[in-house]
C-alpha cells in the first residue's frame, strides 16, 4: 500500500521516463551498469508522491508493497523508544531506496519518514522482482547497495560506541558530503544538510547541547562553516582526520572520493 | 530527600562553565551546567552534564531552573 492519503498531505502523479534517473545515478556510483540496465531502471513503473516534511512514509509493522525511491529531499529511518525517545538509524538523500529491504523482509522493523519536503517514487515490489529476474546484473547491483547499507551501519555502530562527539559529527559530515558528491548533488566541499541539531543528536547518540558545542568548536577551529542548512567543509583534511574517516566502507567506484 | 548544591566551574570546552555539583548525603550524584547564550532557545537552562548511578541518563534533560532540576533528581533517587 502507498501511505494513506490521510496520513500525509500528498500529491500522486505518474512517473515519466526521466523521473527515475536518481536511481540510475545512485547505482552507478557503486557499480557499472549497461545501457540496457539503465533503460530498464528508467522504465520501472512508479507512482510519484510529494510529501511534506516530518511525515511517516512507512511505519514499524507495516507491510509495504512498494519500495520508496527518494527523488528529491531527505528521508530518514528511525526507531521510537518509550517516552518518545528517538534513534535515527540513517539519513537518505536522493537516489536512495531506504526501504529496499521490504522487497524480501515483509514486515517493517523500523519507521521511514521524510526529513524535508520530498518527491518520492513508489515502485511496486512486483516490478522490482520482474526487473531482477530479467536483469540479474541489476539484482547484483541492488544486493551490492544493501551490502553498502550494512557497511554504513557497521561504521555508525563503531562511531556511536567508540568515537568522541567531535569525531562522530566530523564523520557524519564527511559521509554525507561524499554520498551527495557521488550522485552529483554536491561539489567543492559544499552541500545542503537540512538536519537540526536534535536530528544530529538523535542519530549519533548525543544531546543537542553537545551537538551545539561541537559545531561551535568546529567553526572556531575553521573546519566548517554552517549557515542554516548550508555546510561548507573548509578543511577536509582536518575534518576527516578528526572523524577518522576512511571512505572505503562506502565502496564508491574509483574516482568518487573527495 | 535533601540535596546540597555546590557552585563550581566546569571545563566543558565551551562557554558553558557556571555549574553546580549536586550531593545527596555527601555523595556526588549529578553535575548541572548553566547553558550559555550560544544555546539560543536553551540559554539559561540547567543541563544534566553528568548523572551518577540512578541519576545517569542516556537522554540528559534540561531544566528551567535549579528547583526543577532538584525535583527531577529527587524523583530518580526515590
Amino acid at each position: 500500500m502507498l501511505p494513506p492519503a490521510g496520513r500525509v498531505k500528498a500529491t500522486l502523479v505518474s512517473a515519466s521516463s526521466s523521473d527515475l534517473i536518481p536511481l540510475v545515478r545512485k547505482l552507478e556510483s557503486i557499480t557499472q551498469l549497461t545501457g540496457e540496465e539503465r533503460q530498464a531502471l528508467e522504465s520501472l513503473p512508479a507512482a510519484i508522491r510529494l510529501m511534506q516534511p516530518r511525515q511517516d512514509i512507512v511505519r514499524d509493522k507495516d507491510r509495504p508493497e512498494h519500495c520508496c525511491l527518494v527523488l528529491s529531499g531527505w528521508t530518514y529511518r528511525y526507531k521510537l523508544l518509550s517516552e518518545g525517545k528517538r534513534q535515527i538509524l540513517s539519513f537518505h538523500p536522493p537516489g536512495d531506496l531506504p526501504d529496499l529491504q521490504s522487497l524480501h523482509l515483509h514486515v517493517m522493523d523500523h519507521n521511514l519518514a521524510t526529513l524535508t519536503a520530498c518527491r518520492l517514487a513508489f515502485i511496486p515490489h512486483e516490478a522490482f522482482r520482474d526487473l531482477t529476474n530479467r536483469f540479474p546484473g541489476l539484482g547484483a547491483a541492488l544486493w551490492r547497495d544493501t551490502l553498502v547499507d550494512a557497511a554504513i551501519f557497521r561504521e555508525w555502530m563503531t562511531g556511536i560506541g567508540r568515537r568522541t562527539a567531535f569525531g562522530r559529527i566530523a564523520h557524519l559530515f564527511c559521509e554525507m558530503y561524499l554520498k551527495l558528491h557521488s550522485v552529483g548533488l554536491a561539489t567543492s566541499h559544499r552541500c545542503e544538510l537540512p538536519f537540526t541539531q536534535v536530528d544530529i543528536g538523535d542519530a549519533l547518540g548525543l544531546s543537542n547541547v553537545h551537538v551545539n558545542r561541537v559545531l561551535q568548536e568546529m567553526r572556531g577551529k575553521g573546519l566548517i562553516t554552517l549557515q542554516g542548512s548550508r555546510l561548507v567543509i573548509v578543511d577536509w583534511g582536518a575534518l576527516s582526520e578528526a572523524g577518522e574517516f576512511d571512505p572505503t566502507y562506502l565502496h564508491l567506484r574509483a574516482g568518487e572520493t573527495a | 530527600m535533601s540535596l546540597r548544591l555546590q557552585p563550581v566551574q566546569v571545563a566543558t570546552g565551551s562557554n558553558d562553565a557556571e555549574s553546580q555539583l549536586v550531593f545527596e548525603d555527601g555523595f556526588l550524584v549529578a553535575v548541572l551546567v548553566h547553558l550559555s547564550d550560544e544555546h539560543e532557545g536553551d540559554a539559561g537552562k540547567w543541563y544534566l552534564e553528568a548523572g551518577f548511578g540512578r541519576v545517569d541518563s542516556p537522554d540528559p534533560p534540561k531544566f528551567a531552573d535549579l528547583n526543577e532540576a532538584q525535583a527531577w533528581i529527587n524523583q530518580r533517587l526515590s
